[in-house]
């Protein structure tokens, strides 16, 4: 059987939403529809940041250090005289590709686990699961400030650090849909056709997964970007003169009697980045989840 | 006689994304102390929704009952205070719901269950109420009554589960009982059993019933008279008696000939109703049936046909007199 | 019930194996050797002799297996070892900074039962009205405040600009009931605002969900009146998932007293764990980790008992 005719078999790709018609539904999503714009502002503004900050980041100023806003410098000063404007649109570069690039090290992790672990079932299920199981028992923070350590300090190793940690929800989700669709007569016909294990879970498994991991990578970027930030300000992060709008925060906080700014702009970024990604998974999960989808109209 | 029910002009509609649900579309009957009435139709007809509404337990939103009159022991129930519509329920008036397995609470025992409606509308002691469960139980038929009262529902088979259900509806002896499609989840066995012994213990009590179901069988056996129904509308109004031998309305027509009958010729193909059931929210102009009539003049295209008496039990809503 | 019992006990201390292991190894991940770390910090120690000492005294100039094993029967003995960094034996520093992180635990789980049930249930009842709206995008922003920042928020507008609370530090109980309480009482509020969104969004989720199910119209056919089916029929069923969010938060707080603790300059669990990652002490580092792991396995036990005793279809089979 080829695999065309397999396909035809397949009674509904669930998952397999037109691109448009998510992108609808996101836009009927009021909440979901800000946390778009949000991405989106913070996107551009990571981009262009060497466009749009008014100073260099790291240009250091003895003379005028701890300021509170001027006109010369729109948020103020840090404890080294740079401007503060700068250096929290630098910052938006290290939370963003912190967290876009750790949830997608983690959901491939997640996802060649969770697939593994729902399609070969038994013993090997039941060790992959129980590995999951144990690495959400330390959370997530505590892991990364102990991995952390251990790796030492710098981007890579947090990016590292925190893909380790952040693929055992993916695993699961993957895992509960894998042993839903497995049973599914088309996935069966794919077997019995005599398509190999490995061509059925990512050709056929893998498609039909795909809504419930766009929803959780989304809420991920969230998360990562919380535990980059938390880590940051605990004092595992990037490496001087990097601008991060943890390490900011750490700094600031010693001087919060004196320039607030300096440690509560770079706080209202992280939340406005962690909230923007959560209202987006909010409504991509309102939009895919066919289990959602269509409340309220039953009527008889 | 005396009249128990008697529903004015009544209107239930549901407002929902897609637009305006016309479930319950203007309509009108009555009922008789002790009297069964059997309301059929297909799913989606409006058959359960008015039945909610009598109660008023229409979700609320999407759905609202818009007009009409629901007179039951001489009081507009539509008009009474929530709390004085509390009164009503469960205890003049109760229903028994389709669906046993989910409409009995999971997390509580069939014992507790069984005995809220004389908790909440009786002042008796709790020996007492517990005494009356246990002989209704005796009395649906349910074995070891007194352990049953402490299992719960996910430990019963659903036959027992729609005995204690109907056990649950009769406890404050009501003056009407509304069964909702009481057997469409059970064996075609259980079913006849549910159904003789609901008719038993209502002639006993001499309770009011309307059955609700899809099944012209069960109506034709168990009813005194009977409501056809089709898209929100009552389409035919009889005694079960002359509706069964002498069916007016092309709907009910074609509802008699897509069943099985003992009393006709067992060669005789089964003809199913052509067409859909119609879309709710896009119905079709004039009577909502012409797409699916095989009777169908110009007229049934764009004028209403309202309900009008063509012998002395016998009312139909259509523009054709079929004498079959 | 009872095998129900049994096979979540089980499973419990199948996974503390598993964790047992991960954390040993993540304590021997630290770069070089743990002694040679701390003497780095602790110049006391720097000297080969009281380090090779030491290393003995860890085994750990034995194989990794005898190492782990040796650890683990130390520790289910109480024998957690000492600090490196202050020669405290890390079983007593546990038990004196125990209290004050209970103690923010509990004052978080209260901030968080307080918001986020009625937020839940009014959101629930009022379904899709402005009230609704508000009281969910609300909650949306509670799960995503980092703690930390709040917390600043918090200091500069309710110890800086109105000095109502200390801006940090910690007064025991036993030194004087009412500074306790001001000293705990925005550190508690920070760390439970997250637990207080989930639950406001789970409560109402949940709730609704419930009064969707057929078995609450045949309450109300019964004449229930609204109250009455709410607490009587609708709450024991809402409530089950809601459990699972409490206990997965109970576990998870951890984070939050580590921040918490950090910012606020109190003497608990968290700080403890979090100057241990820095001093590369890794008697507590380990200890702390086991704490942990124990904390979030146990409040998964408790959610699965509760569970049992809600839920007759769990626990009778």
């Amino acid at each position: 059987m080829s695999d065309e005719t397999i396909d035809q078999l397949q009674p509904q790709r669930a998952s397999r939403i037109g691109v448009w018609a998510v992108m609808k539904a996101i836009l009927k999503h009021k909440v979901s529809c800000v946390g778009v714009v949000i991405i989106i502002l913070l996107s551009l503004m990571a981009i262009f940041a060497p466009l749009i900050a008014p100073h260099d980041p790291n240009e250091q100023d003895l003379y005028h250090v701890l300021e509170n806003p001027s006109r010369k410098h729109l948020l103020g000063t840090d404890d080294v005289g740079r401007d503060l404007l700068s250096r929290v649109i630098y910052g938006s570069r290290i939370s963003l590709l912190v967290g876009v690039a750790a949830t997608i090290f983690a959901a491939v992790i997640g996802v060649i686990l969770g697939l593994i672990a729902g399609y070969k079932g038994g013993m090997v299920d039941m060790v992959i699961m129980r590995i999951t199981d144990t690495f959400m028992c330390i959370p997530g923070l505590i892991l990364l400030l102990v991995m952390a350590a251990a790796l030492g300090p710098g981007l890579h190793n947090i990016i590292i650090a925190i893909s380790l940690i952040g693929w055992t929800g993916f695993a699961r989700i993957i895992r509960g849909q894998v042993l839903m669709v497995r049973e599914l007569p088309y996935i069966e016909a794919a077997n019995a056709a005599g398509a190999s294990g490995f061509r059925i879970m990512f050709r056929h498994l893998l498609p039909n997964s795909l809504a419930p991991i766009i929803v959780a990578g989304s809420i991920t970027i969230g998360g990562v970007i919380m535990l980059e930030s938390a880590a940051a300000f605990l004092g595992l992060g990037v490496q001087p003169p990097t601008p991060s709008w943890g390490k900011a925060l750490r700094i600031g906080y010693s001087y919060l009697e004196v320039v607030p700014l300096f440690s509560i702009a770079p706080g209202l970024m992280i939340t406005l980045a962690i909230l923007a990604f959560n209202f987006l998974g909010d409504g991509l999960r309102d939009a895919l989840d066919p289990r959602l989808r269509g409340q309220g109209k039953k009527i008889e | 006689m005396s009249k128990l029910l008697e529903v004015k002009n009544l209107s239930t509609h549901f407002f929902t994304d897609d637009g305006l649900v016309k479930a319950v579309d203007n309509i009108s009957y009555s009922l008789n102390e002790g009297e069964t009435l059997g309301l059929v139709g297909e799913s989606g007809c409006g058959k359960s929704v008015n039945a909610l509404s009598l109660l008023r337990l229409i979700p609320n939103p999407p759905g609202k009952i818009v007009s009409g009159k629901v007179i039951f022991e001489d009081q507009n129930l539509l008009t009474l205070s929530e709390d004085d519509i509390c009164r009503i329920r469960g205890n003049r008036m109760a229903m028994i719901f389709q669906e046993p397995m989910t409409s009995l609470n999971p997390v509580m025992t069939i014992g507790r269950q069984l005995m809220e409606p004389m908790e909440i509308h009786r002042q008796m002691t709790r020996g007492e109420i517990q005494e009356r469960c246990l002989d209704l139980l005796k009395r649906v038929h349910i074995p070891e009554a007194p352990t049953r009262m402490n299992a719960y529902p996910h430990q019963f088979s659903g036959g027992m589960l729609q005995r204690a259900m109907i056990a649950m509806g009769l406890t404050c002896n009501p003056r009407l009982v509304i069964a909702d499609e009481p057997t469409t989840a059970l064996d075609v066995t259980i079913q006849a059993q549910l159904l003789e012994l609901m008719k038993d213990l209502t002639r006993e009590f001499g309770t009011a019933l309307i059955i609700i179901t899809h099944n012209l069988g069960i109506v034709a056996r168990y009813a005194d008279r009977v409501n056809v129904m089709y898209a929100g509308r009552i389409v035919e109004k009889s005694t079960a008696m002359d509706l069964y031998k002498n069916p007016r309305h092309p709907y009910t027509i074609g509802l008699m000939a897509s069943v099985p009958r003992l009393d006709q010729d067992m060669k005789k193909k089964l003809k199913p109703i052509e067409g859909q059931p119609p879309d709710l929210i896009h119905l079709p102009s004039g009577c909502s049936f012409h797409p699916r009539c095989s009777y169908r003049v110009e007229r049934c295209l764009n004028e209403t046909p309202e309900l009008k008496t063509v012998n002395e039990n016998h009312e139909i809503a259509c523009w054709v007199d079929v004498r079959t | 019930m009872k095998r129900y019992i049994a096979s979540r006990l089980l499973y419990s201390i199948l996974i503390l194996f598993f964790v047992s292991i991960l954390i040993f190894t993540l304590a021997r991940l630290m770069p070089g050797d743990p002694i040679q770390a701390a003497a780095m910090i602790n110049t006391d120690l720097a000297n080969p002799e009281i380090m090779n000492d030491l290393r003995a005294k860890f085994g750990l100039d034995k194989p990794y297996h005898e190492q782990y094993f040796l650890w683990l029967t130390d520790f289910a003995k109480g024998e957690w070892g000492d600090s490196l960094g202050s020669g405290e034996e890390v079983l007593a520093m546990f038990l004196r900074r125990l209290p004050v992180t209970l103690e923010l635990f509990i004052g978080a789980t209260f901030w968080s039962f307080i918001i986020g049930f009625p937020f839940g249930i009014i959101a629930a009842l009022r379904r899709n009205s402005w009230l609704d709206a508000s009281l969910t995008t609300t909650s949306i922003i509670g799960v995503s405040i980092p703690v930390f920042w709040e917390g600043i928020v918090f200091i500069y507008l309710f110890a800086v600009i109105l000095p109502i609370f200390p801006p940090s530090g910690y007064v025991p109980f036993s030194e004087s009931p009412w500074e306790n309480l001001l000293s705990v009482a925005m550190p508690t509020f920070v760390m439970g605002t997250q637990t207080a969104g989930l639950l406001a969004r789970y409560v109402r989720s949940s709730l609704l969900e419930v009064l969707g199910q057929d078995f609450i119209r045949t309450a109300r056919a019964k004449g229930l009146r609204e109250k009455a089916m709410l607490i009587r029929h609708a709450a024991r069923p809402a409530l089950l998932p809601v459990v699972t969010v409490i206990g997965l938060s109970w576990g998870y707080m951890v984070a939050g007293s580590f921040l918490v603790e950090y910012m606020f300059a109190i003497p608990g669990l968290g700080r403890m764990g979090v100057n241990a990652v820095f001093a590369r002490d890794f008697p507590v580092i380990q200890a702390t980790l086991v704490i942990v792991a124990l904390n979030v396995m146990l409040a998964n036990l408790t959610v699965d008992l509760v569970y049992g005793y809600l839920d007759p279809r769990v626990r009778i089979h």
